[in-house]
């Protein structure tokens, strides 16, 4: 990756000048891993952010709330029955902007880019385009030649939750079924060259042997789940 | 506006934030209310078109970590349930990626008090480098190293791809 994770992580948080940014964005077009890595630090920030922002939208206790009211009596006034209203319309406010903000981070890298195979969902990174349809319908033991991404080991790891390997051009790793969508649980950088590709394999096998329960499917058994929408046993 | 309708509109905000630094829900309030109390008592500090926002913020933590090192020095600890403890501190790097996967609160109370207020601060707060870098009083430096052992351990723990 030619960004260091500091450049990376300033990018994420808005803090790279503008032709920084843009030079990372160009290239996570083209670039799988860094995209993925970039997902990754995007998906952590929306999983914080929609953690705490039900606390903004709670009702703020009155105990707080009384320490700056304009007088410390018990306001059943007109105006202090509108001042509660207008306090509940608040609390709506916040949620509207944690709401959207959370969507803001959640709309991927550049949609208008077509069939990027990495993408992000619930605060997760998870296959897209090409690459999804690989993992749903692919199957390891029938694969033409020259297919741009390679199914590698399916196996159930210890969640239950289907898991294949794959191998493409610019991306490898492993992506998990869970919900109705491949999640990215392991990435690497694809074959640059055949070196690397040895080591990256090896990597991806280790990644593979840790996360398995029980043996990897056979031929038959991939062929059974994938017929059966990957669904976990 | 009067200084304390604008306090009023801060507090959703003040909440989230002590909620981040506290944990728990109560102690977090009780953060807040103090914050709320000192600000009053120094209002004639703030300095009228500054930041009302960042000058709570930093009220705020600060009691907090007065009350940390108060608490540090009685020899009281807070309950941390053992999951946590196993993983807490510079070992998490060593526990399995994903140990605490959808656990938010579990991770982030792995997080030494430092690096929680940053990424409470920047990546939930929102506020650029340099404004927690104001508000915590430590140069932008150390905001961004603290932030990247933060953010890598929660990463760890929550189990993105490795």
């Amino acid at each position: 990756m030619s960004f260091d994770p500091a450049t990376l992580a300033a990018f994420v948080d808005g803090e790279l000048d503008d032709l920084t940014a843009r030079r990372i964005e160009r290239d996570a077009e083209n670039d799988p891993a860094l995209a993925a890595e970039i997902a990754r630090h995007r998906a952590l920030k929306t999983q914080l952010v929609a953690h705490y922002a039900p606390v903004a939208d709670e009702p703020v206790p009155e105990r707080l709330r009384a320490l700056l009211a304009p007088a410390a009596t018990v306001d059943t006034s007109l105006a202090g029955r509108r001042e509660v209203k207008r306090a509940r319309f608040a609390a709506i406010h916040w949620g509207a902007i944690a709401a959207s903000l959370v969507l803001g981070l959640t709309l991927g890298l550049r949609p208008w880019v077509p069939a990027a195979s990495v993408t992000e969902a619930n605060g997760a990174v998870v296959a897209a385009g090409p690459l999804a349809e690989a993992l749903d319908k692919q199957l390891a033991s029938n694969q033409q030649p020259g297919a741009a991404v390679r199914i590698g080991l399916s196996f159930q790891d210890k969640d239950g939750r289907y898991c294949r390997g794959f191998e493409s051009k610019s991306l490898n790793g492993i992506g998990c079924h869970d919900n109705g969508r491949w999640h990215l649980e392991r990435t690497m950088r694809g074959q640059a060259g055949t070196d690397y590709r040895q080591a990256s394999s090896g990597e991806l096998a280790a990644a593979a042997a840790a996360m398995m329960t029980g043996d990897p499917l056979d031929a038959a058994a991939e062929q059974q789940a994938r017929d059966k929408g990957w669904a976990r046993r | 506006m009067r200084f304390e309708e604008e306090l009023v509109e801060l507090l959703p905000r003040l909440r989230r934030f002590a909620r981040g630094l506290a944990r728990d829900a109560s102690d977090a309030d009780d953060l807040c209310q103090a914050a709320i109390e000192r600000a009053l008592k120094s209002q004639g500090q703030w300095q009228q078109g500054t930041r009302l926002d960042s000058w709570m913020y930093r009220i705020t933590r600060n009691l907090w970590i007065d009350e940390r090192r108060a608490t540090g020095r009685r020899g009281v600890h807070t309950p941390i349930d053992d999951a946590v403890m196993q993983v807490a501190g510079d070992g998490a790097a060593e526990v399995e990626a994903g140990t605490l996967r959808g656990d938010v609160d579990g991770a982030m109370a792995c997080l030494p008090d430092e690096q929680r207020e940053v990424v409470m601060l920047v990546l939930v707060e929102g506020y650029a480098y340099r404004e927690a870098a104001d508000i915590l009083d430590v140069p932008i430096g150390t905001v961004t190293s603290r932030l990247a052992r933060g953010r890598d351990t929660l990463m760890h723990l929550l189990g993105e791809a490795a």
